[in-house]
């Protein structure tokens, strides 16, 4: 996965995983991922990592299933029909 | 050359079955390929068919035309009664019915050539200038964060990208700049649209519209907008009406796909697939994780087989051997110089009681001694010989007659008690005072 652009620093590691965005967060979990991967971590500090991994896991799962997908018109004013089977409805 | 063997009267004729006359006549017509101008005047196209038929005609024939749906397809023409076609083929015969018919290799609209000649040459101008270099098209963006789409805000087409967005990656937002699709005004909103969507941060944008004729699709071949494209710093994807219709936008696009759906998938990845990545993520964590314990664990192993760890006692072995011989020795050196001191202690212990015991018995003779002297001179045993002490109210002894008056009391103590009395008379050594 091409992750490589987003910022994944250690120093970002502190913080709280919501405040991620979703290319943040999927970066740091891929960094994560390849550090346990090189085992060169001390044993503490691959603990350390581990738990963030999963707390990131656990948030961009929730993401992914719960995001309400935002829609807004930049121009014209979108045409909501009543037949949900083929057209979108649900747009606020 | 066939006449030929038509027999002269009275023999039985030179003769053809059917089938090798239609045979004939079908291997003659097939040999000539014409393009043909007329008007479509039935149409009749069903999905189980293998073919389309049509009649075309002009004011004085009318001609049946039979189309295999893979030509038609490839043709992009959705043919309608009046239309006004140019059919190029060649004729040929349907034995079984001994029908005429003319096979269609091509079809196309009549009086739109040089329309479609232009969009060609234009095609041809922005090729030689670069813009549909595979080169230079953009990368897309792998996860998108905001999503522009250019397209009619009614029809199917909107929808059916917000729908599959929606569906696969709801965590981008969708920026939809809803312009006319249709007439000569298009071509400038769409290029709008584009830049509104540019400025307003977008990632990728989708340019899209649903299927629809030749005419419909012309305003996303314009120059201007082809240009438009390339000029924009990020990524477009065309989903233009249905294949194999081709626009200008769709070759000059970075990425150019069939439909409005199509686009939108191209673009985002998909939830199950991304879910996928994050399991395997998962996994590839766990098992890292696994072994650093299980190499910590092997350290730790090590480390519990060596010897010092195993069997603690052995590190202090020499010394505690060491420790139990010099035991061992001092044990045996103090009571061999101590016994000759023991010895000469307990005699002068012996010595030192047996002189205490005698100078005790000296001290005790002169006590007793002293003792019974001590009784002859105390004043109780005076008092045994029949002698009396008295002493005033203020238990001051009497030792003169001066000490009391006529009337005091005194007490008179014998050697076995003791009585009151009242001075009555005072008397000197010789009498009476």
């Amino acid at each position: 996965m091409d992750v490589q652009n987003a910022s994944s620093s250690s120093n970002n590691q502190c913080q709280d995983v919501t405040s991620l965005r979703f290319k943040e967060a999927l970066a740091q979990l891929d960094q994560i991922v390849s550090s346990l991967e090189s085992n060169t971590l001390e044993l503490e500090e691959s603990l350390r990592e581990y738990k963030r991994g999963v707390e990131l896991l656990t948030y961009l799962r929730e993401k992914l299933d719960g995001a309400q997908q935002e829609v807004d018109m930049l121009m014209g004013k979108l045409d909501v029909r009543g037949d949900d089977t083929t057209t979108d409805t649900s747009l606020s | 050359m066939l006449l030929e063997h038509v027999s002269s009267p009275g023999e039985t004729p030179q003769h053809l079955m059917v089938s090798e006359a239609l045979g004939v006549a079908k291997a003659r017509l097939e040999s000539l390929t014409l393009c043909i101008l007329g008007e479509v005047s039935e149409v009749n196209s069903k999905s189980g068919y293998k073919a389309v038929y049509f009649t075309i005609k002009d004011q004085g024939a009318s001609l049946p035309c039979m189309m295999w749906n893979n030509r038609y397809a490839h043709s992009g023409m959705q043919l309608q009664v009046g239309m006004k076609v140019l059919v190029t083929g060649r004729f040929t015969l349907y034995a079984p019915k001994g029908r005429m018919n003319f096979d269609v290799f091509s079809l196309a609209p009549f009086g739109q050539g040089d329309l479609r000649l232009k969009i060609e040459q234009l095609s041809r101008k922005l090729q030689a200038e670069g813009l549909m270099d595979p080169a230079i098209k953009r990368r897309l963006p792998q996860l998108p964060e905001c999503i522009g789409v250019v397209t009619s805000p009614r029809g199917d087409a909107i929808h059916d990208v917000l729908r599959t967005l929606r569906r696969r990656f709801p965590v981008a937002k969708v920026l939809v700049a809803g312009v006319p699709v249709e007439g000569a005004q298009a071509p400038q909103a769409l290029i709008s649209g584009l830049r509104v969507c540019e400025s307003a941060g977008c990632d990728v944008v989708l340019l899209v519209r649903g299927g629809g004729s030749f005419e419909d699709l012309l305003p996303f071949s314009d120059e201007a907008l082809a240009r438009q494209i390339r000029a924009l710093r990020v990524p477009v994807v065309t989903g233009i009406g249905h294949e194999p219709d081709t626009t200008i936008a769709d070759l000059v696009a970075d990425f150019r796909a069939s439909t409005p759906t199509g686009a939108a998938q191209a673009v985002v990845p998909e939830k199950e697939t991304l879910k996928a990545t994050l399991e395997g993520m998962l996994v590839r964590m766990s098992s890292a994780q696994e072994r650093i314990l299980a190499v910590h664990e092997g350290r730790l192993g090590l480390l519990a087989q060596h010897p010092c760890m195993k069997d603690p006692m052995n590190l202090f072995a020499a010394d505690a051997l060491t420790l139990d011989m010099l035991g061992e020795r001092l044990e045996s050196a103090i009571p061999r110089t101590f016994q000759g001191l023991h010895a000469s202690l307990d005699i002068s212990s012996q010595r030192l009681v047996s002189l205490g015991k005698m100078m005790l018995e000296s001290y005790g003779t002169d006590i007793a001694l002293k003792a019974s002297r001590l009784h002859d001179v105390s004043p109780l045993t005076v008092l045994a010989r029949g002698y009396s002490m008295t002493r005033d109210s203020q238990g001051d002894l009497v030792r003169s007659v001066a000490q009391v008056q006529k009337g005091d009391q005194v007490t008179v103590f014998l050697s076995d008690g003791s009585f009151d009395c009242s001075v009555t008379r005072m008397q000197g050594p010789q009498g009476r005072l």
